[in-house]
């Protein structure tokens, strides 16, 4: 009867996971991690129902770990960028509303490290750049994760705007789908429009 | 089974350790070694398994990006090991050094050491390193995996290091102080006192092996104390469990040197020459574990014989990611130590200048990064600081 009862909870839970994922369509605004960033895509994209934190949201095309769109929509002061597993045993470093710009790609580079547990993250070149008419970052990196040791490759932009980070990555492995990915989620990124309101 | 079996095992240590005294002139009183039997098979079905296993895990280990393959520093490790347990102990050892922030060390029963470089942050001397080294060949020729497989299947190094590359999103536990041996107090104590026996041996000082445990227990309590949570020192659990307690270490380490003799040398210069190169990128990982506690401990004992301007910069970056208000100005003094000691780091100009700016000293700031692009005006990052200088003028 216990087994049973297990069963079917994985089996409800899959169901909602599977229903909570949903299509992107072309060509219309749409509103990202539940907040006042939007973005107007020109291709269609998955939206996964799993969110790395409560202010974010992930979007692939091919599934997570070939390319992977994630939206933070005003990582608030204080806050971590991703829900934290361990939150005794391996804190995440929490942004901070005084951070420069050109110290995001270092918290970026801090959180992959402890969440993923690697020690082969790099950060690349750093620019400025503007994201949804703000002031921001430009960052590439390149790391590989301990599960599949495989090297991926990323580009985050990053803007500071009412104390909160606004910031969208793109990063997929280095063979292929990177290239293959990356011009499409720029064509995102530079849709990118922020409700002053 | 394990608690009955060891006694006479060291009874067996003891008398081979105690036949070979007279027969070289000692640096100890504790000489020659048993001789080594050379390749061994496995024999059982149980010691094929394991085997097996740690073939396979050998295979995706020779292929991971983490394993480090710089030749130079491969080689030194493989020359304190070897003048640690002998050369013909030491020629089947494939040596594995993997990019890994935390202090740990295993040997697969198939003879995969591997060593993980959070381990040669912390190490002080060669005689540490040999001592560390000795005590995982140890269990390695005690042939202690199979028992302990036996005991508790999935207890051993072997199941840890499958976790390690398994299924996808394992991640490895990245605290300072990982679990170096998973082995059971009894073959603890053995590993202790074979390898006593190796540095005995060899031209190292034996009783360096103990003075590692005193450093790395005080630095889990600074980590657990600056995360608020309870020291694990003397806990009956986790990761000190299997191990004799430090006193009790401690005590049979100094009392084994006290009557053996504790001749031989440290090697504390020639260890630091060859981390040389490496230290600074070891650091880096370290500190970017988030564990401002345990850092700055760390930081502590290796600044022991006083700051460097490559330990000050590091502290620097550890006040910096902390970021709070004090943290800012004590990271600017940091720096500012570091480039007064005469170094010429760019990034000392440029992480100075931005911890200035975030503590609203604008100007002052705005001058560093000028001299960091000064400094190095093809930076990957020259066209973003040039950014941030216009802003501080504008704003």
């Amino acid at each position: 009867m216990k087994r049973l009862t297990l069963v079917l909870a994985l089996c409800l839970t899959a169901t909602m996971a599977q229903a909570g994922n949903s299509l992107i369509v072309p060509n219309q605004s749409v509103a990202v991690a539940k907040s006042p960033l939007t973005v107007r895509p020109s291709g269609e994209w998955n939206k996964l129902a799993a969110r790395p934190g409560r202010s974010s949201e992930t979007w692939t095309i091919d599934g997570d770990t070939l390319n992977c769109l994630t939206f933070y929509g005003g990582i608030e002061d204080g806050r971590t960028l991703f829900r934290e597993v361990d939150k005794r045993g391996k804190p995440l470093p929490h942004f901070s509303s005084t951070m420069l710009l050109t110290d995001v790609p270092g918290l970026v580079e801090n959180s992959y490290r402890i969440a993923l547990g690697t020690s082969l993250f790099q950060v690349g070149k750093i620019e400025p750049v503007t994201l949804a008419g703000q002031r921001a970052v430009h960052f590439a990196y390149d790391f590989v994760s301990q599960g599949d040791d495989l090297h991926r490759k990323g580009e985050g932009y990053a803007a500071i705007a009412h104390g909160k980070l606004f910031m969208i990555t793109f990063e997929a492995p280095a063979l292929y789908y990177f290239d293959a990915g990356i011009e499409t989620a720029r064509q995102v990124v530079s849709s990118a429009l922020l409700d002053s309101k | 089974m394990m608690r009955a079996s060891w006694p006479r095992g060291v009874a067996l240590l003891a008398v081979a350790l105690a036949s070979a005294v007279a027969a070289n002139a000692p640096k100890s009183k504790l000489t020659a070694l048993p001789p080594y039997a050379g390749a061994y098979e496995p024999k059982t079905v149980d010691e094929r398994g394991v085997w097996m296993e740690a073939d396979e895990d050998e295979r995706k280990l020779r292929d991971s990006k983490f394993v480090v393959k710089d030749a130079a520093l491969n080689a030194y490790v493989r020359q304190v090991l070897c003048d640690t347990v002998g050369a013909d102990r030491c020629r089947g050892v494939r040596l594995y050094i993997m990019r890994v922030p935390a202090f740990n060390a295993s040997m697969a029963p198939n003879g995969t050491l591997i060593v993980w470089t959070g381990l040669l942050l912390r190490i002080r001397s060669e005689a540490e390193l040999a001592g560390v080294l000795g005590h995982e060949f140890a269990h390695f020729e005690e042939r202690h995996t199979l028992a302990q497989f036996r005991q508790q299947r999935f207890a051993t190094d072997v199941a840890a290091w499958a976790s390690f590359f398994g299924a996808y999103g394992a991640v490895v536990q990245q605290a300072a102080i990982g679990s170096i041996y998973s082995f059971s107090r009894d073959q603890e104590k053995q590993a202790d006192l074979r390898a006593f026996g190796y540095l005995a041996a060899s031209k190292y000082r034996a009783e360096a092996e103990a003075d590692i445990w005193d450093r790395l227990m005080d630095e889990a309590d600074a980590s657990a104390a600056g995360r608020k949570q309870r020291s694990q020192r003397y806990d009956g659990v986790a990761f000190f469990a299997s191990h004799p307690t430090s006193l009790e270490r401690s005590q049979y380490l100094h009392k084994l040197a006290t009557t053996n003799g504790n001749d031989g040398e440290d090697g504390a210069a020639t260890y630091g020459k060859a981390m040389a190169d490496w230290r600074g990128e070891f650091l880096g990982d370290q500190l970017k574990l988030n564990d401002f506690a345990g850092t700055e401990y760390l930081l502590g004992q290796l600044a022991r014989e006083g700051w460097t301007s490559e330990l000050l910069f590091a502290r620097g970056e550890l006040y910096r990611m902390r970021g709070n208000p004090r943290d800012l100005l004590s990271a600017a003094q940091f720096y500012r130590d570091a480039l007064t000691k005469g170094s010429t780091d760019p990034l000392l100009h440029r992480n100075l200048g931005m911890v200035l700016l975030r503590s609203a000293a604008i100007g002052e700031g705005r001058q560093e990064l000028e001299q960091y692009l000064t400094l190095r005006p093809d930076a990957s990052d020259a066209s973003m600081i040039s950014a941030l200088i216009e802003q501080s003028r504008t704003n």
